[in-house]
């Protein structure tokens, strides 16, 4: 089946979708506990949506279409209010971070349905370890050749994204010294990575997708994990490399940054995106893993080498103007805060030392998810 | 050179104990049920009035050992017990109670109606109301279960428990005095007790994860620290005539609360966990004389049929208010099934204090009995039905 055509969408609007992991309050592992939280969810109307994901300790929220900060976030706000107290009633608790700490992937149970069952058949334990936990941002474009220059224009930002949604340091009960070791467990994928380079959503969908599709290997865009992907049937471009941050406001400042990029590079005063700008991708993107706020990164144009935390200041104050225009100021500064003082992932690991316990850090996660100190 | 009598007599439970954990490992592959049942049969047909293999019970190192494995798996339990969720769902906690009294109220009239007297009456009432948290946390470790009907059973079975124990203790001390003057005194001296064993647990659970901490290193040496922590408590409640029961709940309660490091690979307390559950349920399960369950008979059948109605009643009743589907509701009342092991070390304890009421309680041996063998089925049903255990 061809790709469908890219449909219109109201340009810079942008939709927040968070995996958040579900928690025993016994032992703090991952509980299979998504079946319950959804039926007591279904008996009243959720702002929003919440679906079930693969694993049956995952859940799935996405806010609405938004064209700013403030609404996104209070209906974020409004969502983890509800989710919070319904898991309350259930003795579950909820949590953000790209991992869970100590979670056996063995002992994952793949939701009942369909596709996820497929999925797991086919990946086998690549499905499980694949319990992670993403933010996914989706940023409407007006046309699919805006969505394809926006898409590969974003390429030298994606470091800026990691970074400052980077926390996942744990892995299976060790600290794995990345600040997001989740990325690499997507990167085990076969389809991800990064979006071939074609700037017109004419060869993408014509040319790449339909020689893809040819070879068998590809049924629809889903079957791609790449860092940022069009979404034709929205009308948007999605990014994928944030991990779920641990509270809701920084969601919402991280999709707020996002837009405001948007707009800038949508005027084009940016030199335009080539394919050699992918030559540092890889290893930009590994430092933004590894080493976070603190890592270093080379301009994909200049050559230049520089730290990611002024990096990401820098364009955060080049954005202003934007977010003026877009009324995302409260965004920007959020974020600029969090360069200065610390990461997710350094509060983490913070609570480990603190609590001298993964699960007292979980603990910790699940407390400021719901906004406690 | 030693007589053979001896030589056999002291192989009895080396041996005993083999069979049932073979018996329970092919059970297990051939009929796909849980293996402490297999382990509950082997140990009945041993048992000294049975075929004789094993010697009479009494107290001894055996009991001792029941009961420090009974103790592992109650501080298990109340490490998994989160006491704030009884507030942040009253429906939960009122459904815990309504269920437990009912199955009291509903098993006195029944055991009224065969006749016993009210003595015996009261006391079998009280031990229906208990959840045998050996069998549950067993089930639930063996099957790997989580989701709300493992959740709620979990800490039904724990409010069960102390809810017997409390009522028990009230029962048999009027028992003894056998006077009505005396009631007052006999509720005031089991809640004296019930809460000083509360506090000794608490205490444990303040001391030793401390000292834990201090050691560092947490992950590794948890498991080692709590065990022989258990075993202490048990052996202090032993010399006082404390609750065990009450103590080591307490104790799993308090670690739980000061976020110790307790970690997965760390269920069931290991390979000394699993032995000693083998032991566990072949020693309750010997204890049993089949006389005495013939004896049961009918009485046993309807405390048994009750029982299970008034608890899947009671918890189903007030499944839509605290947020499950009724058919969660009703699958986790009927989870509660188990009794067994808890009832009889709470008899054998009381026996050894001089209390013996095995002659009145002739139809909770049967009960047992039959729940030792069918508890663990039915709550091993009951979540699979329910879709919360792992797929092999």
């Amino acid at each position: 089946m061809p790709l469908e055509p890219f449909a219109e969408s109201k340009a810079l609007t942008f939709g927040v979708e968070l995996e958040l992991q579900l928690v025993s309050l016994s032992d703090f592992d991952l509980t299979a506990a998504s079946p319950d939280l959804l039926h007591l969810l279904a008996r009243k109307p959720f702002p929003g949506n919440v679906t079930p994901e693969i694993a049956e300790s995952m859940i799935e929220i996405n806010s609405s279409v938004h064209s700013s900060h403030l609404p996104l976030l209070a209906q974020l706000l409004e969502i983890r209010d509800t989710l919070v107290s319904a898991a309350d009633q259930l003795n579950i608790g909820l949590c953000g971070g790209g991992t869970h700490p100590f979670q056996h992937w063995s002992e994952q149970k793949i939701f009942p349905k369909q596709r996820f069952q497929e999925l797991s058949s086919l990946y086998g334990y690549l499905a499980k370890q694949f319990t992670v936990f993403g933010q996914h941002v989706h940023i409407g474009c007006a046309s699919g050749d805006d969505a394809m220059f926006l898409l590969h224009s974003l390429n030298r930002y994606i470091p800026h994204f990691i970074a400052l949604s980077a926390s996942s340091p744990f892995v299976q009960g060790h600290d794995s010294l990345f600040d997001s070791a989740r990325l690499n467990s997507v990167f085990a994928f076969p389809m991800s990575g990064r979006a071939p380079f074609t700037l017109t959503w004419d060869d993408f969908a014509n040319v790449y997708f339909a020689k893809m599709e040819g070879t068998g290997i590809i049924k629809s865009m889903k079957d791609f994990y790449w860092d940022i992907r069009p979404k034709p049937e929205y009308g948007t471009i999605e990014l994928r490399v944030c991990d779920t941050p641990l509270t809701v406001e920084r969601a919402a400042a991280l999709a707020g940054y996002l837009q405001a990029l948007c707009r800038h590079l949508l005027e084009r005063n940016e030199e335009p995106p080539v394919e050699d700008d992918y030559l540092v991708y890889n290893f930009n993107r590994f430092q933004a893993c590894r080493f976070g706020l603190d890592g270093a990164i080379t301009h994909p144009k200049t050559y230049e080498t520089m730290s990611l935390r002024e990096d990401i200041l820098t364009t955060l104050r080049k954005m202003e103007r934007h977010g003026e225009a877009l009324g995302s100021l409260g965004a920007l500064r959020h974020l600029s805060t969090a360069a200065q003082e610390a990461s997710d992932a350094t509060y983490l690991r913070r609570q480990y030392e603190d609590q001298g316990s993964a699960e007292g850090m979980v603990n910790a996660a699940i407390r400021r998810f719901r906004g406690q100190k | 050179m030693p007589d053979l009598l001896t030589i056999l007599t002291n192989l009895a439970w080396p041996v005993a104990i083999c069979i049932a954990w073979l018996a329970g490992e092919f059970g297990k592959r051939w009929t796909g049920l849980p293996r402490i049942s297999f382990y509950g049969i082997v140990g009945f047909a041993l048992g000294a009035t049975q075929i004789g293999v094993l010697p009479p019970t009494g107290a001894g190192p055996v009991l001792v050992l029941a009961d420090v494995a009974f103790g592992l798996i109650l501080f298990e339990l109340g490490y998994r017990i989160n006491l704030r969720w009884l507030r942040t769902n009253p429906w939960f906690g009122m459904a815990a109670l309504v269920e437990a009294l009912g199955t009291f109220a509903a098993v006195y009239l029944v055991a009224n109606a065969f006749g016993t007297t009210t003595m015996t009456a009261l006391m079998l009432a009280s031990l229906a109301m208990s959840t045998s948290p050996a069998t549950v946390v067993r089930i639930v470790n063996e099957q790997r279960s989580s989701g709300q009907v493992t959740e709620r059973v979990l800490h039904l079975s724990a409010i069960n428990c102390v809810l017997a124990v409390f009522t028990f203790n009230i029962i048999v001390g009027f028992w003894i005095f056998r006077s009505s003057d005396d009631i007052g005194d006999a509720t005031l001296s089991s809640l004296v007790a019930l809460l000083m064993s509360a506090t000794l647990g608490a205490l444990f659970g303040v001391i030793v994860p401390a000292l834990l901490r201090h050691l560092g290193n947490l992950s590794k040496d948890a498991t080692v620290g709590f065990a022989l922590a258990v075993i202490l408590l048990v052996s202090i409640t032993y010399t006082t005539q404390m609750s065990p029961v009450v103590a080591t709940l307490a104790f799993g309660l308090t670690a739980r609360h000061r976020r110790v490091a307790f970690s997965q690979a760390q269920r069931n307390f290991g390979a000394l966990g699993e032995l000693l559950t083998v032991l566990l349920f072949v020693y309750a399960a010997s204890t049993l004389d089949w006389e005495q369950i013939v004896a049961g008979g009918m009485l046993a059948l309807a405390v048994v049929f009750v029982r299970l109605l008034t608890k899947t009643l009671g918890v189903t009743a007030f499944s839509h208010l605290s947020g499950i589907s009724w058919r969660k509701g009703a699958l986790t009342g009927l989870a509660l099934a188990p009794v067994s092991v808890f009832v009889i070390l709470l008899l054998e304890h009381a026996r050894l204090r001089g209390i013996d009421v095995s002659e009145e309680l002739r139809s909770m041996a049967a009960v047992t009995m039959l729940l030792e063998v069918f508890g663990p089925i039915i709550i091993q049903r009951a979540l699979v039905w329910a879709n919360e255990t792992t797929e092999a």
